[in-house]
């Protein structure tokens, strides 16, 4: 017999989403993810300063705000036919670095460890399931490296900080680089705190990772999902340094490829929006919502590549870069994420000693009339672009496709299901009671409904949803 | 003439969150104050704030959830997940409770562009649960500028109608703390204030005094370039940034001397104007945030 499993909200992610699955003779047999706001921030930047979406932008999400302020900048750069400088660029990827440090460690310790560790001492940590194996030393061991972990985590904003002002929603992010000049003292400030970040990867983090893996190892088998993976590159081709991580980069059924951005495109068919087409290039169209549409059922949009749906993010950039050969699985995503943050550490200090001190990026900058442009980038939680257009010096157009979007779409007109609801499909279910399972494959993708929830164009009334 | 006696520390905005968080925590080791109900809700926002708080060192985060409040209920931290994370927060109904509140309230379509969760197989709106739970909270804090007066969540041509919690509640007072985010200290501060001595002095628009009293303009340290007439002509320039669009001459707010993550930098630190992002009416009133020579430059007078 079937029963229908909705998790609403799913806690521990950024944003709102609703799970709904079906599960039969056990295992899940249909999943679907959706989002649960909107806000329309396409919409808000038309006719407002291009120089604004650097900032603006940043407000999409409040975790990952660096990484929209940078596809931003990419996105004016391109347009404005700005090339920045490589000491721009470093100053810039070492505020990224700061930003993947800092969310790395936090949906590590704050959103997945108590989905597989018993912290007791505060009610925000009572759980709704009783499938907690870790013996007790290691439990609360790493329930003590929670807290640990807050602290780490806010020193990887202090860094952000010292060169982007503050954090979250920082100010340094600009066209051409940064806005602040790097000084010998700011170099040595950031690189003791890294030192320390450093060393709690290393003695606290990958150690965390790799018990609570040994413990459920059920989990290296389970939310798999399509293989496919993709990178829009990071850290990569630099004139000097070449390549520090991976270059842009997809693979399908084991075959590595480079990665080609004509072949992005958006579908809509199961997305409540209408055009005159379902399928098109992110720099062609801004789709009006339908809520009628009876196929649709989530605000997410479903990007595929060359067709197909991928998986981006820490995993799909270790494998093709190389350094990761265990496997796609809820379980190898997040270890993958624990080794990423050491990886992200050992770049971030390369590039702190490739800085020359005290020098400006930044100039005044002249608006075209008509232009242009995108930026795309590879973020924390995965492959992150901005195209946009300019008219009468005006945003006149703005797209955003987010990791999320990515990981979290919903199906296709050719059938396929969205990475994640692929992901779940197969799942033993223990106890539909208290389906753990669920929300442990799904946080190993780092969800953010803010970032692919950010759509919103208006239109008809909005009927109401039935949730069961 | 009498004698004054100095105070043991300088009594500057800054002192003031880490005397009243020292006090608060003595309180509550010697039971002299009780650990009070926390109830954080996420409405339609960025969840900004919530990890802004976690960066709090003054105190820290973890100090305040494990020793001044019981949070009851934080999308983003709780381990309980679905309809029994909604119970929790439904359960908090019946006691006592401080409701803290981040992200605009969308009204559009009864509140349905904000979904927070399922309850008996309904969607709970952001809007059901701000009513609900505002009515019957003791103290409400507004977090952040979406919260306040809608914020970006608001900004034109706001698809979602999102409003600012008061308009939700016009009947019900509640403390405001814009920002985008949220400074932690202006948060955690104003908290350990209700614990010691109930509601801090506000303004006519309910900001806290001790944080939004005085404009950063009035302290800022680029004041005497200003004053002189020497004005940055683009970002990362280190003198006056009034002529790239600063608004600091019309936010109310102590970042100039609390500054962020711990004190090591803010906005104009990193050569750009401030946005205003702690001002009511922010984004649309304080846009365009970059621009280049806002003023005539005359020449050869």
């Amino acid at each position: 017999m079937s029963k229908r499993v909705v998790i609403n909200p799913l806690t521990r992610i950024s944003g709102f989403m609703e799970i709904d699955v079906i599960i039969d003779q056990g295992r899940v047999v249909d999943a679907k993810t959706k989002g649960n706001l909107f806000r329309g921030f396409e919409q808000m930047l038309v006719g407002r300063s291009p120089f604004d979406a650097v900032y603006f932008t940043q407000r999409i999400c409040g975790i990952c705000s660096a990484a929209h302020s940078i596809a931003s900048s990419a996105a004016l750069e391109d347009a404005l036919k700005i090339e920045p400088s490589e000491q721009g660029r470093y100053l810039r990827d070492i505020i990224h670095c700061c930003e993947f440090l800092q969310n790395h460690i936090r949906h590590f310790y704050q959103y997945t460890v108590p989905d597989y560790v018993k912290i007791d001492q505060n009610t925000l940590f009572q759980s709704d399931h009783t499938d907690y194996r870790l013996p007790r030393k290691i439990n609360d061991r790493i329930s003590k490296h929670y807290f640990d972990s807050l602290a780490i985590s806010r020193s990887a904003h202090q860094m952000l900080a010292v060169l982007g002002g503050k954090a979250p929603h920082n100010h340094g992010v600009f066209i051409g680089g940064i806005t602040t000049q790097a000084t010998a003292e700011k170099v040595v400030h950031i690189d003791s705190i890294l030192q320390q970040i450093m060393i709690f990867i290393e003695e606290k983090m990958l150690p965390d990772v790799y018990d609570i893996a040994h413990y459920y190892s059920d989990y290296y088998r389970l939310g798999g999902g399509y293989g496919n993976l993709l990178t829009y590159g990071a850290f990569y081709d630099y004139k000097d340094l070449g390549t520090l991580y991976v270059d842009p980069l997809v693979s399908s059924t084991a075959k590595v490829q480079v990665f080609d951005e004509r072949k992005i495109q958006e579908k809509i068919d199961y997305s409540w929006y209408e055009s005159s087409k379902t399928t098109y290039k992110p720099d062609q169209v801004m789709p009006d919502p339908d809520m009628n549409k009876k196929k649709g059922y989530s605000w997410v949009k479903a990007p595929r590549y060359d067709g197909l749906p991928y998986e981006v993010g820490p995993l799909a950039r270790l494998i093709l870069s190389g350094e990761y050969e265990m496997g796609i699985s809820a379980m190898d995503r997040t270890i993958a994420r624990a080794l990423e943050t050491k990886k992200i550490a050992e770049i971030m200090k390369r590039l702190l000693t490739e800085i020359v001190p005290n020098i400006d990026t930044q100039q005044k900058y002249e608006l075209p009339e008509n232009a242009e442009g995108r930026g795309l980038v590879d973020t924390t939680r995965g492959a992150l672009g901005h195209w946009l257009k300019i008219q009468n010096k005006k945003l006149s157009f703005y797209q955003i496709i987010t990791p999320s979007t990515w990981d979290f779409s919903t199906r296709d007109d050719q059938g396929n299901r969205g990475v994640a609801e692929e992901a779940l499909i197969g799942t033993p279910i223990q106890n539909p009671e208290q389906p753990a399972e669920i929300g442990r494959i799904l946080r190993s993708f780092d969800p953010c409904m803010s970032c692919a929830t950010h759509v919103y164009t208006p239109g008809k009334q909005m009927k109401t949803i039935k949730v069961f | 003439m009498s004698q004054h006696v100095l105070p043991p520390e300088p009594m500057t905005n800054e002192a003031i969150a880490s005397r009243l968080t020292n006090l608060a925590k003595k309180k509550i080791r010697d039971g002299l104050i009780k650990k009070k109900n926390l109830v954080y809700l996420e409405l339609n926002g960025c969840s900004g704030n919530i990890i802004s708080l976690l960066n709090g060192q003054n105190p820290d985060f973890e100090y305040t959830m494990n020793s001044m409040v019981n949070i009851l209920y934080s999308n983003s931290l709780m381990a309980s997940e679905g309809e029994q994370a909604i119970q929790r927060l439904m359960n908090a109904l019946d006691e006592d409770y401080i409701l803290a509140v981040e992200g605009a309230v969308a009204l559009k379509n009864n509140g349905l562009y904000n979904i927070i969760g399922s309850w008996k197989g309904e969607p709970l709106t952001g809007l059901k649960a701000a009513k609900m739970l505002g009515e019957k909270a003791s103290q409400i804090l507004a977090v952040g500028a979406c919260a306040t007066h809608g914020g970006v969540s608001a900004a034109k041509p706001n698809l979602s109608e999102s409003v600012g919690l008061q308009t939700i509640l016009p009947e019900k007072k509640m403390i405001k703390l814009p920002g985008c985010p949220v400074q932690p200290d202006w948060f955690l501060g104003t908290l350990a204030h209700l614990l010691l001595y109930g509601e801090p002095e506000t303004d006519n628009l309910g900001r806290p005094l001790m944080f939004y009293s005085t404009l950063i303009h009035d302290r800022c340290p680029r004041r005497p370039f200003f004053d002189r007439g020497i004005f940055a002509e683009k970002l990362g320039d280190k003198t006056c940034l009034f002529k790239l669009g600063c608004r600091g001459p019309v936010t109310r707010i102590d970042c100039p001397t609390r500054q962020w993550n711990g004190h090591v930098n803010w906005p104009i630190g990193a050569n750009t104007p401030c946005i205003g992002c702690a001002q009511f009416g922010f984004p649309d009133a304080m846009a365009p945030f970059i621009s280049y020579d806002t003023t005539r430059v005359v020449k050869n007078e």
